[in-house]
Protein backbone atom coordinates (compact mmCIF):
# COMPACT_ATOMS: atom_id res chain seq x y z
CA UNK A 1 0.00 0.00 0.00
CA UNK A 2 1.57 3.23 -1.22
CA UNK A 3 1.90 6.25 1.75
CA UNK A 4 0.41 8.90 0.74
CA UNK A 5 -0.09 12.65 1.75
CA UNK A 6 -3.32 14.16 2.67
CA UNK A 7 -4.03 14.27 6.19
CA UNK A 8 -0.38 13.31 6.62
CA UNK A 9 0.60 16.77 5.33
CA UNK A 10 -0.65 18.49 8.61
CA UNK A 11 1.98 16.75 10.61
CA UNK A 12 4.81 18.24 12.49
CA UNK A 13 6.75 18.01 9.88
CA UNK A 14 4.66 20.52 8.04
CA UNK A 15 4.29 23.03 10.73
CA UNK A 16 8.35 23.21 11.09
CA UNK A 17 10.17 25.59 9.05
CA UNK A 18 11.99 24.02 6.16
CA UNK A 19 15.71 24.42 7.35
CA UNK A 20 14.96 23.27 10.84
CA UNK A 21 12.98 20.06 8.63
CA UNK A 22 15.86 19.69 6.57
CA UNK A 23 18.08 19.68 9.61
CA UNK A 24 17.06 17.56 11.53
CA UNK A 25 16.31 15.40 8.55
CA UNK A 26 20.28 15.31 8.10
CA UNK A 27 20.85 14.36 11.94
CA UNK A 28 19.05 11.53 12.74
CA UNK A 29 18.48 9.11 9.47
CA UNK A 30 15.17 8.69 8.47
CA UNK A 31 13.70 11.18 10.94
CA UNK A 32 12.46 14.15 8.27
CA UNK A 33 10.03 11.22 6.74
CA UNK A 34 8.81 10.73 10.51
CA UNK A 35 7.89 13.67 10.91
CA UNK A 36 6.06 14.02 7.53
CA UNK A 37 4.37 11.19 8.33
CA UNK A 38 5.99 8.68 6.17
CA UNK A 39 6.39 6.32 8.73
CA UNK A 40 7.09 3.00 6.67
CA UNK A 41 10.22 4.84 4.55
CA UNK A 42 11.11 6.51 8.05
CA UNK A 43 11.81 2.84 9.10
CA UNK A 44 13.08 1.60 6.08
CA UNK A 45 15.87 4.17 5.36
CA UNK A 46 16.82 4.58 8.95
CA UNK A 47 17.69 0.58 9.00
CA UNK A 48 19.68 0.76 6.03
CA UNK A 49 21.63 3.60 7.08
CA UNK A 50 22.01 2.63 10.39
CA UNK A 51 22.97 -1.16 9.06
CA UNK A 52 25.37 0.24 6.08
CA UNK A 53 27.11 2.59 8.79
CA UNK A 54 27.43 0.33 11.60
CA UNK A 55 29.10 -2.44 9.21
CA UNK A 56 31.47 0.03 7.97
CA UNK A 57 32.29 0.77 11.32
CA UNK A 58 32.94 -2.73 11.69
CA UNK A 59 34.79 -3.17 8.94
CA UNK A 60 36.79 -0.46 9.97
CA UNK A 61 36.52 1.74 7.71
CA UNK A 62 37.30 5.49 8.41
CA UNK A 63 35.38 8.55 8.80
CA UNK A 64 37.07 10.65 6.55
CA UNK A 65 38.03 14.13 7.35
CA UNK A 66 39.07 17.00 4.96
CA UNK A 67 42.96 16.89 4.47
CA UNK A 68 44.45 19.98 2.78
CA UNK A 69 45.99 18.96 -0.64
CA UNK A 70 43.93 16.35 -1.28
CA UNK A 71 40.71 17.66 -2.68
CA UNK A 72 38.94 14.38 -2.85
CA UNK A 73 39.10 14.27 0.98
CA UNK A 74 36.80 16.83 0.81
CA UNK A 75 34.03 15.20 -1.15
CA UNK A 76 34.44 11.91 1.17
CA UNK A 77 34.39 14.19 4.72
CA UNK A 78 30.95 15.92 2.98
CA UNK A 79 29.69 11.89 2.43
CA UNK A 80 30.81 11.05 5.80
CA UNK A 81 29.46 14.30 7.95
CA UNK A 82 26.21 13.27 5.56
CA UNK A 83 25.63 10.81 8.71
CA UNK A 84 24.87 13.70 10.79
CA UNK A 85 24.42 11.99 14.36
CA UNK A 86 26.02 8.63 13.31
CA UNK A 87 29.49 10.33 12.58
CA UNK A 88 29.21 12.28 15.19
CA UNK A 89 28.80 10.10 18.22
CA UNK A 90 31.32 7.61 16.30
CA UNK A 91 33.92 9.98 16.37
CA UNK A 92 33.39 10.96 20.40
CA UNK A 93 33.71 7.23 20.78
CA UNK A 94 36.69 7.44 18.79
CA UNK A 95 35.41 4.72 16.61
CA UNK A 96 35.56 5.20 12.54
CA UNK A 97 39.46 6.24 12.56
CA UNK A 98 40.33 3.52 10.17
CA UNK A 99 42.81 1.05 10.16
CA UNK A 100 44.38 1.44 6.87
CA UNK A 101 46.16 -1.92 7.34
CA UNK A 102 42.94 -3.94 7.84
CA UNK A 103 41.96 -6.24 5.28
CA UNK A 104 38.57 -4.40 5.14
CA UNK A 105 39.56 -0.67 5.16
CA UNK A 106 38.51 -0.32 1.27
CA UNK A 107 34.87 -2.03 2.01
CA UNK A 108 34.46 0.11 5.15
CA UNK A 109 34.55 3.20 3.81
CA UNK A 110 32.62 2.24 0.98
CA UNK A 111 30.12 1.45 3.33
CA UNK A 112 30.27 4.60 5.92
CA UNK A 113 30.60 6.80 2.35
CA UNK A 114 27.04 5.68 1.32
CA UNK A 115 25.59 5.68 4.49
CA UNK A 116 26.60 9.34 4.52
CA UNK A 117 25.03 9.93 0.66
CA UNK A 118 21.40 7.76 0.95
CA UNK A 119 20.96 10.37 3.94
CA UNK A 120 22.09 13.23 2.10
CA UNK A 121 19.66 12.13 -0.80
CA UNK A 122 17.23 11.43 2.42
CA UNK A 123 17.55 15.73 2.71
CA UNK A 124 16.47 16.24 -0.54
CA UNK A 125 13.15 13.82 -0.65
CA UNK A 126 12.21 15.65 2.67
CA UNK A 127 12.57 18.71 0.92
CA UNK A 128 10.41 17.75 -2.01
CA UNK A 129 8.17 16.22 0.45
CA UNK A 130 7.96 19.15 2.00
CA UNK A 131 7.22 21.87 -0.39
CA UNK A 132 5.16 20.07 -2.12
CA UNK A 133 6.87 18.38 -5.04
CA UNK A 134 6.22 14.96 -4.09
CA UNK A 135 3.21 13.53 -2.85
CA UNK A 136 3.53 10.53 -1.30
CA UNK B 1 32.53 -11.70 6.53
CA UNK B 2 35.23 -10.55 4.68
CA UNK B 3 34.38 -12.67 1.16
CA UNK B 4 34.21 -10.02 -1.29
CA UNK B 5 31.16 -11.15 -3.29
CA UNK B 6 29.66 -11.02 0.25
CA UNK B 7 30.11 -7.87 1.02
CA UNK B 8 29.53 -6.23 -2.05
CA UNK B 9 26.35 -8.03 -2.22
CA UNK B 10 25.48 -6.36 0.93
CA UNK B 11 25.90 -3.39 0.01
CA UNK B 12 24.07 -3.48 -3.30
CA UNK B 13 21.24 -5.16 -1.31
CA UNK B 14 21.14 -2.30 0.97
CA UNK B 15 21.37 0.20 -1.62
CA UNK B 16 18.77 -1.52 -3.84
CA UNK B 17 16.28 -1.31 -0.52
CA UNK B 18 17.27 2.12 -0.32
CA UNK B 19 16.22 3.63 -4.19
CA UNK B 20 13.36 1.30 -3.99
CA UNK B 21 11.71 2.98 -0.89
CA UNK B 22 13.11 6.39 -2.59
CA UNK B 23 12.03 6.13 -6.12
CA UNK B 24 9.05 3.67 -6.02
CA UNK B 25 5.38 4.05 -4.50
CA UNK B 26 3.58 1.24 -4.84
CA UNK B 27 4.68 -2.41 -3.69
CA UNK B 28 4.63 -3.96 -6.76
CA UNK B 29 6.84 -1.54 -8.26
CA UNK B 30 9.18 -1.34 -5.30
CA UNK B 31 9.73 -5.59 -5.58
CA UNK B 32 10.20 -4.83 -9.66
CA UNK B 33 13.06 -1.97 -8.80
CA UNK B 34 14.39 -3.56 -5.82
CA UNK B 35 15.84 -6.36 -8.17
CA UNK B 36 16.52 -4.96 -10.86
CA UNK B 37 19.11 -2.08 -8.61
CA UNK B 38 20.52 -5.51 -6.72
CA UNK B 39 20.95 -7.17 -10.26
CA UNK B 40 22.42 -4.55 -11.84
CA UNK B 41 24.87 -3.92 -9.15
CA UNK B 42 26.01 -6.94 -8.53
CA UNK B 43 25.82 -8.16 -12.01
CA UNK B 44 27.52 -5.41 -13.45
CA UNK B 45 30.26 -5.57 -11.01
CA UNK B 46 31.43 -9.12 -11.59
CA UNK B 47 31.20 -8.34 -15.44
CA UNK B 48 33.36 -5.42 -14.65
CA UNK B 49 35.77 -7.86 -12.66
CA UNK B 50 36.07 -10.29 -15.43
CA UNK B 51 36.12 -6.84 -17.96
CA UNK B 52 39.74 -5.68 -15.42
CA UNK B 53 40.72 -9.26 -15.31
CA UNK B 54 43.52 -9.09 -18.41
CA UNK B 55 44.26 -5.98 -17.14
CA UNK B 56 46.97 -6.55 -13.87
CA UNK B 57 47.94 -3.88 -11.29
CA UNK B 58 51.10 -2.43 -11.10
Amino acid sequence: MPEGGGPRETRLGQRLPLPVLMLLAWLVPGLGHLLLGRRLRAAVFCGVIVVAFAVGLTLDGELMLPHAGDPLSYLAAIASIGNGVLFFVARYFDVGQGVVTAPGYEYGNTFLLTAGMMNLLLILDTHDIAVGKKDW
Amino acid sequence: MLDHLTLMSLDALLIAIFFSFLWKRDRHERGRYFWKVLAALVLGAVALGWVMYPFPRG
